[in-house]
């Protein structure tokens, strides 16, 4: 077992976790109305390729590729394109582009829907590459970075290990432990064409110690395999973060933005990825579903869901019993750096691990107060910055000081405003200065 | 129904801490040492204090009212200051001296500078140092004997020490307090059962009174006898005089201190070097208002200068290197 | 050059107002911090400022198309430097204890940059009326100005004012605060001053520009 090396900052959050850990994953269904966005992954958005009153299948290709980082999308079910137009986008937080699709219920499969490959040793790296980038994965931690792209990283950076985060530190979600859990089997498998595909001789995975039930599932599905071992983190947020991940890990650094980890030779996958990843090999089925948790105070029911890409929110939490009492705020993603949306009558995309929603009694609603300049957030800060200044900086509009305060090394994990006790919303300070300074290198 | 719900940034979960709860756990740390001080020195004690926090919160609630700006004595930061600044008093202090000390403390140092968290300075310490500098015979000649009560005059048993580097007094009357000292100081084992709370609840930083108390006795030790160096009495050093209370529960002011473990580590050291300064070889019989003040005002250099080391840093270190290796090879 | 068209009132009174050296344009600080232990030291040093002022306003206004503009600050000092010699040399003779106190704080008006400032912004500028009035307003508010500062830490320090033979008696039940006659009590009795003055009559005076 690995030893966890000292990584600095990070804040005791309430898990929240036994709302959803003991739901088995189910299928959620099919819902009345599928909205795909073209662009749920980062870089460009994909090029649609059927037409309204075009009847596709399941696993069907609808939108390919555009340019180098990009991502397919699939059809999710068998129906009618109803149409393309611009729906609001919840994580983007504006109108966008996106394909409707009206399921006929029949769910029948595309033909191009079968197994490609029942052992690695059948598949070039090259080959696997492909295969993500015909299938539409991305990463599914959140970040939704094109799984191709990440694996083929450049000839001049070698990779020699590949992590693979089960850490899930965010609150109240349970899709990534359930599916550790069980499928176990299948997301070893995908690691490990994740390894091949990237040269990466070491894997590692990388549990935190609050799921014993799926530590216990992945020790034993990485039994015959000595290349891989498993790292179990002590639970404290944001352990799961990709940088925090590889210095808890490995006690290397990532070098400052715009440094990546393949810089010091690491990649790293969400388990989510690495079951897509099996599913398009051994069953030749896109990106078309994921696992979704639905869970928080404020649902009835709180559930782990295979649900398709472009289900409807009010869908999934119908589902899980809909609302228990009134609904004050729905989240989507957790409850650290998720979204809080204005209504249910959206769609889930392919980075969405969660849907959350709290009642009065979980919303916070301090007053913001002036701050006292305690250094909590310094403290609890991953990236050792100091949020305070860089916050203030922001709200005053200077953000050259805002930039030699390193705001771009802010990787929003939310923690220096969890822990602030005038309850200032930092974060929003500093993504703001962020997005000002990206604009003013632009320019 | 949906229409209802609310929109707010991530995070969406805060932590239980606030800053009036932060304000209670100081004034709950302090309970124990204002309570030694009413049992040490008498019921006239227990006026000053109320006195002086009742005095805080009018100034505050007052000055805001006047100024037309919301009213937040509720977040406790006011009584903080009065009970901080009571506990700095000589015992047999008449009684407007803390309201005029709270006043000042208040208005001057606190509200005119934009109130809590854009003061500069400590605003109980600024209150002490104005009335130190104003009524100087009531701050250095209203002292107590304790349990007693009585008036004494003559010099206290700091400025004693600081003459000839010893004590008439034990270890143990040092550590319950049974001494002549101003209202909430000489009470060694109720400052530190706060000063343990405050850091068991994670309200203030070890770095700041550890820094500080050992600096002082580190200096102390060498230079605090007159027969020569290394043989001062440290253990009296730290225990006489205010440097408990000061380095537990003022140096420790959040707004007024360094916001990094490191920075605020300086900061207790700095104080102790001038704490020392000031009683071995300065004027004043007591240094630690003016040590933490002149901190105080050091703090935004110490917050400029003393900056974490942000992750990944070793990658720019070393394009840095390789930039100047490259440049001269 | 452009010649002031203000009226001789406005140059006045602005002194008190939108231009008061002290608590809205800030200058003179040396003084007004130093000298202002009592009322009476503070009248006499506002005399001494007002008279130079004055004086030094209207030779600056006689002879400000004379004034080459390169070499016009060494001609404002001798300027003002006359008059600056007469006002130390009366004092000496006539009000030997207040020149005792004030000390070198009357020689170094010559560099006082209110008359400095007042010679190159408004005097140098400005016919010889609207100078005169100019020295005699701001002159006059310095002076006010001093004795609201000395007053204060005069009754604060001492617990009386003294002014001639007259003095208010003491209050009873009043401890004087050594610290007001201390430059720290000069420097908070200023602050909070130039605060009232600025959200009072200072804010104004603002909105009548």
């Amino acid at each position: 077992m690995i030893t966890i090396k000292k990584v600095f900052g990070g804040v005791d959050v309430p898990g929240k976790k036994e709302l959803s850990k003991d739901c088995p994953i189910e299928f959620a269904g099919i819902p009345g109305e599928v909205v795909l966005f073209l662009s749920q992954h980062t870089g460009a958005p994909s090029n649609p390729i059927v037409k309204p009153k075009d009847k596709v299948l399941r696993g069907q290709m609808i939108a390919e590729p555009q340019g180098t980082v990009s991502a397919a999308l699939h059809a999710p079910t068998s129906g009618v394109i109803k149409a393309i137009e611009p729906r609001f986008h919840p994580v983007q937080a504006r109108m966008a582009d996106a394909i409707i699709l009206q399921p006929d219920g029949e769910h029948v499969s595309d033909e191009s829907v079968k197994p490609l490959a029942s052992d690695l040793e059948d598949l070039t790296p090259e080959a696997i590459r492909t295969i993500a980038r015909q299938m539409g994965l991305v990463g599914l931690g959140g970040a939704a970075f094109p799984t191709a792209v990440k694996l083929a990283p450049p000839e001049n950076k070698p990779i020699d290990t590949y992590l693979l985060n089960g850490a899930e530190c965010e609150p109240y979600l349970t899709a990534d432990q359930r599916l550790m859990t069980e499928e176990a089997e299948k997301v070893i498998f995908g690691f490990r064409a994740f390894m091949k595909a990237s040269g990466a001789s070491r894997g590692i995975v990388c549990i935190e110690d609050n799921k014993p039930d799926s530590i216990e599932a992945m020790k034993r599905a990485i039994q015959p395999y000595s290349e891989i071992e498993l790292a179990v983190l002590t639970s404290r947020y944001p352990r799961g973060g990709e940088k925090q991940l590889i210095q808890a890990v490995l006690g290397r650094e990532v070098p400052p933005p715009p440094g990546l980890p393949l810089d010091v030779g690491v990649i790293v996958s969400n388990v989510g990825t690495a079951y897509a990843m099996a599913e398009s090999i051994l069953e030749g089925l896109p990106l078309i579903e994921r696992i979704v948790t639905v869970t928080g105070e404020g649902v009835a029911k709180p559930s782990n869901f295979k649900a398709l890409i472009g289900t409807p929110l009010s869908f999934l939490i119908d589902k899980a019993g809909g609302f228990n009492g009134t609904p004050r705020k729905v989240i989507m993603g957790g409850p650290m750096m998720g979204a809080a949306l204005r209504d249910t009558n959206v769609p889930i995309v392919k980075g969405t691990s969660g849907i959350l929603v709290f009642n009065v009694d979980q919303v916070v609603e301090e007053p913001i107060l002036p701050c006292i300049r305690c250094g909590k957030c310094v403290d609890v800060c991953p990236m050792r910055i100091q949020p305070l200044w860089i916050a203030a900086y922001s709200e005053r509009g200077l953000m050259e000081q805002a930039e030699n305060a390193r705001a771009m090394d802010c990787c929003e994990c939310g923690a220096c405003a969890f822990a602030c006790p005038a309850k200032r919303p930092l974060v929003q300070w500093i993504k703001l200065a962020k997005a000002e300074i990206t604009a003013m290198r632009r320019a | 129904m949906d229409d209802k719900l609310l929109i707010t940034p991530a995070p969406h979960i805060s932590s239980v801490k606030t800053v009036r709860g932060i304000m209670l756990d100081v004034v709950i740390s302090l309970l124990p040492a204002t309570l030694a001080g009413i049992i040490i020195f008498g019921i006239r004690s227990l006026q000053l204090v109320l006195a002086s926090v009742i005095a805080a919160v009018a100034a505050e609630a007052i000055y805001q009212k006047v100024a037309k700006k919301p009213v937040t004595v509720n977040d406790m930061s006011a009584v903080v200051t009065g009970l901080l600044l009571a506990l700095t008093l000589p015992p047999d202090a008449p009684i407007w001296i803390p309201i005029i000390g709270s006043a000042f403390a208040i208005i001057v140092a606190k509200q005119i500078f934009g109130g809590l968290g854009t003061n500069f300075v400590n605003p109980a310490l600024a209150g002490r140092a104005f009335i130190v500098a104003a009524w100087p015979l009531h701050m250095t000649q209203d002292w107590l004997n304790p349990m007693t009560h009585d008036a004494i005059t003559g010099a206290t048993p700091l400025a004693v020490f600081n003459n000839t580097g010893t004590t008439s007094l034990g270890v143990k009357d040092l550590l319950l307090g049974l001494r002549a000292g101003s209202l909430g100081e000489t009470c060694i084992i109720a400052l530190l059962a706060g000063g343990i709370y405050l850091i068991a609840r994670d309200v203030i930083d070890w770095r700041i009174p550890v820094g500080y108390l050992g600096t002082l006795a580190l200096g102390t030790w060498i230079f605090g006898s007159p027969n020569g160096f290394f043989q001062g009495d440290w253990l009296s050093g730290i225990l006489l005089g205010g440097a408990v209370l000061g380095s537990i529960f003022m140096a420790t002011d959040y707004v007024t201190s360094p916001v990094t473990p490191t920075g605020r580590f300086y900061m207790g050291v700095g104080a102790g070097i001038i704490t020392l300064l000031i009683r071995v070889w300065g004027g004043y019989p007591e240094g630690v208002t003016y040590a933490i003040l002149f901190m105080n005002l050091v703090t935004p250099l110490i917050d400029k200068y003393v900056v974490p080391k942000y992750y990944g840093y070793m990658h720019d270190i070393q394009a840095r290197k390789a930039a100047a290796g490259g440049g001269t090879k | 050059m452009k010649e002031s068209k203000s009226s001789l009132g406005f140059d006045f009174i602005k002194g008190f107002i939108q231009e008061n050296p002290t608590f809205a344009l800030a200058i003179g600080m040396c003084p007004t911090l130093a000298v202002t232990t009592s009322v009476v030291n503070g009248f006499w040093m506002g005399i001494a400022v007002l008279f130079v002022l004055t004086f030094a306003n209207v030779f600056v206004s006689l002879l400000r198309n004379f004034i080459p503009d390169e070499i016009r600050i060494p001609i404002f000092v001798i300027l003002i430097a006359t008059p600056v010699v007469i006002v130390e040399l009366v004092m000496k003779a006539y009000l030997p204890a207040i020149y005792e106190v004030l000390g070198i704080f009357v020689p170094l008006i010559v560099v006082n940059c209110i008359i400095i400032a007042r010679a190159e912004a408004f005097a140098y500028r400005n016919p010889v009326m609207n100078s005169l009035m100019d020295g005699l307003g701001i002159g006059a508010a310095f002076t006010v100005n001093l004795m609201i500062v000395g007053g204060i830490r005069e009754f604060l320090g001492t617990g009386q004012i003294v002014f001639g033979s007259a003095a208010f008696p003491s209050v009873p039940f009043f401890e004087p605060a050594a610290v007001m006659l201390t430059p720290p009590g000069g420097f908070i009795t200023l602050g909070i001053l130039m605060a009232l003055f600025n959200v009072t009559i200072g804010a104004k005076g603002k909105t009548n520009d």
